[in-house]
């Protein structure tokens, strides 16, 4: 307990003093509890996320950073390894390659580079996966791209 | 390198990755060498161990994931220590409880227990010829317990082989010798055998060995009864002394009874 809530304040100094050091990444301390963190992450370009700003939720335990942070996406996407109802993520850092080493930041960094690289063969989607796992890339990019313009642009007036 | 002459002190701060402050007690893995809090590495290495059904012989690194056995750390100049990576866990795997309270009754005097059953019995009506099924597990346990050590099939196979040529051999080669000789000659033959394992405990564990079988008792009802003799010595508490001795008469005789007539079926 004493162990991730230092941990954790280090994290947070970190990201005070290197707000601008990764443009892609901005990740928030919930205001009364370190264990509650929220991140934006700009979607990668040459993807169908391209232009998209993403949410994230992290739950982190107390066992941190021995055990990883539960994270999920808010922002709904269509993608082979997110669940599309809950924004679970399917990544084997965040389960059993999880590694104390990693923080807060370098778990968004894994996650970017997840949208860029999807794996179809371990899908929580499976409409995404199938597309994916049948050739269709078209099809997988357009629905991809279409659900980015819904649910992670700013409305147009 | 040059000193800190730029303003880069803050970027060359290079923290415990784990805990990710400054170094407390420095400790690195002996494969890869990268560079740990000794208590954040250590910490490390026993909630991946308590997360793996099997025992694990080596950490990955935190860092390049590369396997290491140990951890080298407490180093100043001329020497160091290491924490080897599957010394914790096999102790904390096989060493339970029972083990411990076992172990502990090898630095108290034996007293009371010796009461408890008529080792004298046992010679005479050369109960030993009976086999005794409970023999072996507790065999193990007991010198696990000794050793702290988790495999020692080879010390017990070899001091259960004692036992059983001393079966074997005594009504055939020696039948006239007396119940005393008889016991003599077993508690040398024993002590014989387990000496170069247990040295000093060598003594103790041969009557303890006397005692368990002459007890007739498989190895929960031996503990108990054992626990109990214990609470009784160290515990002055009249009501309780009192508890005891009423419970003792009814462990004694239906005990005794129950080896003579269930040991075949049982």
């Amino acid at each position: 307990m004493q162990a991730s809530r230092a941990r954790l304040f280090k994290e947070y100094k970190e990201v005070q003093r290197e707000k601008t050091a990764d443009p892609d990444i901005q990740l928030v301390c919930d205001d009364t509890n370190i264990f509650k963190w929220t991140a934006l992450i700009k979607g990668p370009s040459e993807t169908p996320y391209e232009g998209g700003v993403f949410q994230l939720a992290f739950a982190v335990p107390e066992q941190y950073p021995l055990q990883p942070p539960q994270v999920r996406f808010l922002t709904k996407i269509f993608h082979p390894n997110v669940h599309f109802k809950t924004g679970e993520i399917c990544l084997d850092i965040l389960k059993n390659a999880w590694s104390p080493a990693w923080t807060l930041q370098s778990v968004c960094r894994a996650i970017i580079a997840l949208m860029a690289h999807p794996e179809p063969d371990s899908p929580l989607n499976c409409d995404s996966g199938n597309l994916l796992r049948s050739g269709d890339l078209r099809g997988y990019q357009s629905m991809a791209r279409m659900y980015t313009r819904l649910a992670a642009m700013p409305k147009k007036g | 390198m040059n000193d800190e002459s730029s303003s880069s002190s803050s970027n060359d701060f290079n923290p415990c990755p784990i805990c990710l402050g400054h170094f407390k007690q420095e400790a690195f893995l002996d494969r890869c060498f990268h560079k740990f809090c000794y208590s954040c590495i250590l910490n490390w290495a026993k909630y991946v161990s308590t997360q793996s059904s099997q025992q694990n012989s080596t950490l990955k690194c935190p860092l390049c994931k590369r396997h290491n056995l140990s951890i080298v750390y407490g180093y100043d100049g001329d020497s160091f220590q290491q924490h080897y990576i599957n010394q914790d866990s096999p102790k904390s795997n096989f060493f339970s409880k029972v083990h411990k309270f076992r172990l502990q009754s090898y630095y108290r005097e034996p007293g009371a227990i010796y009461e408890k059953f008529n080792v004298l019995q046992y010679w005479k009506y050369r109960r030993y010829l009976l086999p005794n099924k409970w023999l072996q597990t507790w065999l193990r346990r007991e010198v696990q317990a000794l050793t702290q050590e988790e495999d020692v099939d080879i010390i017990v196979h070899h001091i259960l082989g004692v036992i059983e040529s001393f079966v074997r051999l005594s009504e055939r080669e020696h039948p006239k010798s007396t119940t005393e000789q008889k016991r003599e000659e077993f508690k040398a033959l024993i002590a014989d055998a387990a000496r170069p394992f247990l040295i000093g405990r060598t003594e103790h564990f041969v009557n303890e060995v006397e005692l368990f079988l002459s007890s007739g008792l498989n190895i929960e009802a031996y503990d108990e009864v054992y626990l109990e003799s214990l609470c009784s010595v160290t515990s002055g508490v009249k009501s309780e002394v009192a508890e005891e001795g009423s419970h003792e008469q009814t462990l004694n005789v239906p005990y005794l009874h129950f080896f003579y007539e269930d040991s075949d079926t049982d």
